[in-house]
């Protein structure tokens, strides 16, 4: 493999812009810019690694969030550093050209290649809801899996299920980390991830050889420590109590807390609150709609994402009327034998 | 539809009071100058890992100054350095190609890394000097 | 399935179930009861004059002040402290609001024409926090007090147990201290699934059984003729 520094150069990157690059990757990292320099330096000499992306269930929208820029920016330079040997989706080849392209690399770099996947798996009726060429999901995932170094789930879909899973799962839609439990598997969730969290994690990977440290659903602690809640700027107003009522309420007018409005933020763990979507435009808070929670697992069935946080799944009217009947008929039962109880008692005086 | 053009729109996000976060930058500004002079490191600030609203990076502008030098630095996107008024600080904001803004950082030396010229690019722009002055 | 979405899924689902049951169960046992025949001549036919001791009661003849006016004063503080937290804190009034609608059908807003008001999240820690230094003082008192030591059982401990993690776990999620936030908000949920599942069997039920026990005795004096 050629060193990323060579890639670099060939593609025209001179060394300030490489600096600067990595000046850009240590902040996106959140590690202090002093080390900048030193991330160049293990940077330039790190070998190219073959990526290979491999996508399922999914909407493609991972993919879009990732390479969501018309010219090529400097965050998306990592793409350019990874040898991209095949993308499901991106590549201009297809068909047999293709499969034989994700055989060779697979086979070159045979426990060295990053397996990035998104879209879950669909492991109902012998996993026949998914195929490329005749072959299940199920199966390519196992062969890709088998020479990887490690395997990346790339948005909710791959990392819990996503909405392929969502109830009633027709499918019998899986995450990554349910079906590979013998390689390293980083999970970075969302709905879609944001970009630079995507990028972050690969850069990270690149940069230091080894998967960054991970939460106890396999998020990178670094992009998904704090929840939403955690470093959201409308904090001032939940703690006052101030919150918007409805949409476009006056209150909704002047910023307040979404909590009503069904913001998730307290119990979603992402970086949208400080990284923000499109290099920092904004994220759907600060655009006046609460938390949906895309990156915890199971999200779609937690309820409505208009009801507030606190409100619970406490069943329905009708289960209650069924527990009420119930109840009527337990006291009723009990009074009368309190009376048969009474009555004895009266008669032996 | 009629009616939405009674509605007033107010775009807020509280983003534009300063919060008093600058002062103490500054604070820590000054202990790294200090700790510098007195035989330590360069140091440098990302102001990206601080919450700092735009009210406060006003502030910031204003309280650092602009003194000698101002450089700017064309690398796959233009990277703009300027000295403080205090000499020895440095605000370094790089952008790529698009404009926005990747690095946002205020460095503590003789002169930012990104003005020096990378040893491997002078002795490859020497080649190519010396190849232009063959006859 | 973790924590979080088990408390707010079928642990809540449960415990309601539980709560409804058990109540009706217990008031139905008691109202459905025979009351022993009275056969003597009634002194007030309008014995529902009576029911007026169950406010009579509400506080102590000053005979007995001197051996009940902490139990008062800290029974009192408790309850105000409890009964404040848990119906002016915004995120409880969504939850009942939302119970209210899927039992009822329609909004709370819709039937009242206003929203149940809320009190700063500041306003209702604090409440929450006297009524947890009154559950602890009556705890010492109950263990230090022989008397009340011996006539102590489980019923009263676990009782107390059960009203006091609720608030305290929901102090702890409020200021997000010693956990993640989504723990914090799982155990809370769980102390309270766990109040509404003991509270229709153990002494907890006085909070219904008081009014019926002061509105008879109310009610049998008054027929009786003696003074409230």
């Amino acid at each position: 493999m050629t060193t990323l520094g060579d890639a670099l150069q060939a593609s025209g990157v001179n060394r300030r812009a490489f600096l600067k690059f990595c000046s850009a990757l240590t902040s996106l990292m959140a590690l202090p810019p002093g080390m900048a320099p030193a991330i160049a330096q293990a940077l330039a000499k790190a070998k190219r690694p073959s990526v290979i992306w491999l996508s399922f269930q999914e909407c493609t929208g991972c993919t879009e969030s990732l390479t969501r820029s018309s010219s090529p920016t400097l965050e998306n330079l990592i793409l350019d550093l990874v040898s991209l040997d095949y993308h499901h989706t991106l590549m201009a080849a297809s068909g047999t050209a293709a499969e034989a392209a994700r055989a060779a690399a697979m086979k070159e770099w045979d426990g060295k290649y990053l397996l990035l996947v998104d879209g879950s798996i669909p492991t109902s009726d012998g996993g026949i809801y998914g195929t490329w060429g005749g072959e299940s999901f199920v199966d390519i995932l196992q062969q890709g899996v088998k020479g990887a170094a490690a395997v990346v789930a790339i948005g909710s879909c791959a990392s819990f299920g996503g909405i392929p899973k969502a109830n009633p799962n027709p499918t019998g839609a899986r995450a990554v980390s349910d079906l590979v439990k013998d390689k390293p598997v980083i999970n970075v969730p969302g709905c879609p991830p944001i970009a630079v969290v995507m990028t972050g994690v690969l850069a990270h990977y690149l940069t230091f050889g080894k998967i960054p440290e991970l939460d106890e659903q396999l998020r990178p602690r670094a992009f998904y420590g704090d929840t939403i809640h955690d470093r959201c700027y409308r904090r001032p107003f939940y703690d006052q109590g101030k919150f918007a009522k409805t949409f476009d309420d006056e209150g909704a007018r002047n910023g307040w807390c979404l909590y009503e409005l069904g913001c998730k933020g307290p119990i979603t763990h992402n970086a949208c609150a400080t990284v923000k979507w499109n290099a920092g435009t904004s994220f759907p808070i600060q655009s006046g709609h609460g938390c949906l929670g895309c990156s915890e697992p199971d999200f779609w069935d937690k309820g409505s994402f208009y009801k507030a946080l606190s409100t619970t799944e406490w069943g329905n009217a009708k289960t209650l009327g069924a527990a009420a009947a119930v109840g009527i008929a337990a006291g009723a039962a009990a009074a009368y034998f309190g009376r048969k109880r009474q009555e004895k008692v009266e008669k032996e005086g | 539809m009629s009616g939405l053009d009674k509605i007033a729109v107010k775009v807020v996000d509280g983003a534009d009071a300063p919060t008093g976060n600058v002062r103490a930058l500054m604070h820590e500004l000054a202990q790294l100058v200090d700790a510098w002079t007195r035989g330590g490191e360069p140091a440098s600030i990302d102001l990206r890992s601080l919450p700092l609203t735009r009210g406060d990076y006003a502030e910031l502008d204003t309280v650092l100054g602009a003194g000698a030098v101002s450089a700017s630095v064309e690398a796959f996107g233009a990277s703009e350095v300027r000295e403080s008024q205090y000499p020895g600080v440095w605000r370094v904001t790089h952008r790529n190609e698009a404009g926005e803004v990747v690095a946002d950082l205020v460095e503590i030396c003789e002169v930012p890394l990104i003005l020096r010229a990378p040893g491997e690019d002078v002795t490859d722009g020497l080649i190519r000097l010396k190849e232009a002055l063959q006859p | 399935m973790d924590l979080l979405a088990f408390t707010r899924g079928p642990g809540m689902h449960w415990a309601l179930t539980i709560f409804v049951i058990g109540i009706l169960w217990r008031l139905l046992g008691i109202l459905l009861l025979r009351g022993r025949r009275d056969l003597s001549e009634p002194r007030n036919t309008a014995v529902w004059k009576g029911l007026r001791l169950i406010g009579l009661r509400s506080w102590p003849r000053k005979e007995f002040l001197g051996g009940t006016a902490f139990g008062e004063i800290m029974g009192y503080t408790f309850h105000i402290g409890f009964l404040v937290a848990l119906f002016f804190y915004l995120p409880h009034i969504l939850y009942f609001e939302d119970l209210f609608k899927g039992v009822l059908g329609v909004n709370f807003h819709r039937v009242f024409g206003f929203d149940w008001p809320s009190l700063p999240g500041a306003a209702i820690y604090f409440f929450a926090a006297v009524s947890v230094a009154a559950l602890v003082a009556v705890l010492v008192h109950r263990i230090w007090d022989p008397v009340k030591r011996m006539l102590s059982n489980f019923d009263d401990y676990f009782s107390w147990f059960v009203t006091i993690a609720p608030v305290a776990t929901g102090m702890l999620a409020f200021s997000h201290f010693g956990a993640p936030y989504p723990t914090l908000l799982a155990v809370h949920l769980l102390a309270v699934e766990l109040l509404m599942v003991w509270f229709p069997f153990g002494k907890l039920m006085h909070s219904f059984t008081i009014f019926l026990a002061r509105g008879t005795q109310g009610m049998q004096f008054e027929r009786k003729g003696a003074p409230l």
